[in-house]
């Protein structure tokens, strides 16, 4: 569905996307990666907005640059807003699919379809200014699943979306997939990937550090550098205990709380109940110090670097 | 072209808001306004040959490329502003779709103010020959309308991030400096074309032998008329050309530049 070799991506000295290769057959994929890692650079060049520096970018088998009949077969919604204010959903949605290649009458079809699809057919014929930004996201999806691609390409999707919005969103896209057309969905948020699909690609620095699935992506959190927060009975003792048998290499408690820093998540997950049964002690919570993916895309970088 | 014509329909639908439309009342009012304090300020009807000039700079020349310039220049850059621009290019050909009607809509935006001003303008003025004076005068609206349009669009699309400074230096430097310069330089700008069309269908004459003197004759120059329609009516499509080869050579990323 998508390959890149080798591809660079140059803004004057500011690299974009760093020596990218990736094969990716049809299926749905969470690209997953920390703000300005990237993510959008990558969406651009496989879109065809960008060229490559280096490299090459094929969709489909095509490369999409100024490719008319590729961009028949694809859906894309960016991040950026990008929506005119004074006119209405349907007008807009109708209007994109006509330069799809729609006649004025099987676009005002598709139009009434997707906004229906994403659950904006009451408010569809208000102005994009009095929209909600959870709406305004709804909207930018219908444009961009109106022509039924096979290929569908989302960028933070679910920004500014509730938890029923994001709820029923989740559901469209599942059914979307359930299909079987292919999704690339890019997030900074685990969860969001997690509740689409289970293949992930990690990008970081502008560079492709892992891919594989969920367990894979946890796996690598347990296997790499972290820190884990504990709540015992006595955090002093639990913490001795845990230098002692090298689980930590420093430890600090602010009220009550132990935070470990391990080089091993892994061992000490593993461990740990039986050096709490020997010592007689209790741990009543234990869980990752730092809950975003930053140390985890941090180690991947060191580990990318050779550092690690 | 159902592409573009849908980006004109579109365009037009959204230019039909109250803002725009007193842009287009004080673009059809501009020229009636000034013709009429010159009328009813002066002891004396002004001669035909000053009508003629004042007219010209009036609504041709002011009106027509005021108009364009604010309607055509920012085309693409108000898309790149707005952040839709993506939106359009993952189209099939949706960036030409968009440059070409939107040139269509901004063409046809502006003619219809102009010739409405026209027509209440000239018998205002009262002059002989009035019939004349607007047919010459709508002719060349004609021509200027879609040739300062492409220029502004293809300047809209070198440079979209400077689009409107680009045109204002263009318009004040070549179109209102250089085509008054007694040089075959002038023979480069749309002024040049337009005011030696005046000059031949309005069958002025000036002081000096055979009412062409040579001072005149090298902002006029003497060409047919036939060669300035042709050079005005070509103009266009080549400048239309060469845009949309820009835009599909260029990369707009819409990103933010944090988000990268």
């Amino acid at each position: 569905m998508i390959e890149l070799r080798n591809v660079t991506k140059l803004y004057g000295k500011v690299i974009g996307v760093n020596d990218f290769t990736l094969t990716l057959g049809p299926g749905a994929y969470g690209l997953l990666g920390p703000n300005g890692s990237g993510k959008s650079t990558l969406l651009n060049l496989i879109t065809g907005q960008l060229r490559p520096t280096l490299g090459t970018v094929r969709v489909l088998g095509e490369s999409p640059r100024n490719n008319a009949g590729l961009f028949r077969r694809l859906g894309y919604c960016p991040s950026s807003e990008g929506l005119y204010a004074g006119v209405s959903a349907f007008d807009w949605v109708r209007y994109l699919q006509q330069l799809q290649g729609m006649t004025a009458q099987e676009a005002v079809k598709a139009a009434e379809q997707a906004l229906e699809l994403v659950g904006m057919t009451q408010a569809m014929h208000r102005p994009i200014s009095s929209y909600s930004r959870g709406m305004r996201q709804r909207t930018k999806l219908a444009q961009a699943l109106a022509h039924d691609p096979d290929v569908l390409i989302l960028d933070e999707p679910f920004n500014g979306l509730d938890p029923v919005g994001r709820h029923e969103l989740t559901t469209v896209l599942r059914k979307w997939i359930g299909q079987g057309k292919s999704l690339l969905f890019a997030s900074h948020l685990l969860h969001e990937i997690e509740s689409l699909t289970q293949s992930f690609l990690l990008i970081c620095g502008g560079r492709l550090l892992a891919s594989g699935t969920a367990q894979d992506v946890h796996a690598m959190m347990v296997g790499l550098p972290n820190e884990v927060a504990l709540r015992s009975s006595d955090p002093h003792a639990l913490a001795a205990l845990l230098l002692r048998e090298h689980a930590a290499d420093s430890v600090r408690i602010e009220e009550g709380l132990l935070t470990v820093a391990t080089p091993q998540p892994g061992r000490l997950f593993e461990q740990l109940p039986g050096w709490l049964k020997a010592s007689g002690l209790e741990v009543s919570e234990m869980h990752s110090a730092d809950e975003s993916l930053q140390e985890l895309f941090n180690s991947l970088m060191k580990l990318h670097r050779g550092e690690l | 072209m159902g592409n573009v014509a849908a980006v004109f329909l579109f365009e037009w639908k959204r230019a039909l808001t109250l803002p725009r439309m007193m842009w287009w009342g004080v673009l059809a009012a501009f020229p009636v306004f000034i013709v009429g304090v010159i009328r009813f300020t002066t002891y004396q009807i002004p001669p035909r040959e000053f009508w003629a000039g004042m007219l010209y700079a009036l609504i041709p020349m002011l009106v027509s490329m005021l108009g364009m310039l604010l309607w055509a220049t920012p085309a693409i850059s108000a898309e790149l502003e707005r952040r839709s621009w993506v939106y359009l290019t993952v189209r099939p050909n949706g960036g030409t779709a968009v440059l070409l009607g939107k040139y269509l809509a901004a063409v046809t935006w502006v003619i219809p103010p102009t010739l409405i001003g026209l027509s209440i303008a000239v018998p205002l003025a009262d002059t002989s020959d009035g019939w004349r004076l607007w047919w010459t005068m709508a002719r060349l609206v004609c021509l200027s309308c879609p040739a300062y349009g492409a220029v502004y669009l293809l300047l809209g699309t070198l440079l979209p991030r400077r689009a409107l400074v680009l045109a204002v230096a263009y318009t004040l430097i070549f179109e209102l400096i250089v085509a008054l310069v007694p040089a075959v330089i002038n023979k480069l700008t749309i002024q040049y074309r337009l005011r030696a069309l005046l000059v031949e269908w309005c069958d002025l004459s000036f002081p000096g032998p055979g009412g062409r003197p040579s001072g005149v004759l090298a902002l006029i120059g003497d060409d047919p008329a036939w060669q300035h329609v042709m050079t005005l009516l070509l103009l266009p499509p080549v400048l239309l050309l060469i845009a949309v080869a820009i835009l599909r050579w260029s990369e707009f990323s819409t990103s933010a530049e944090s988000d990268v």
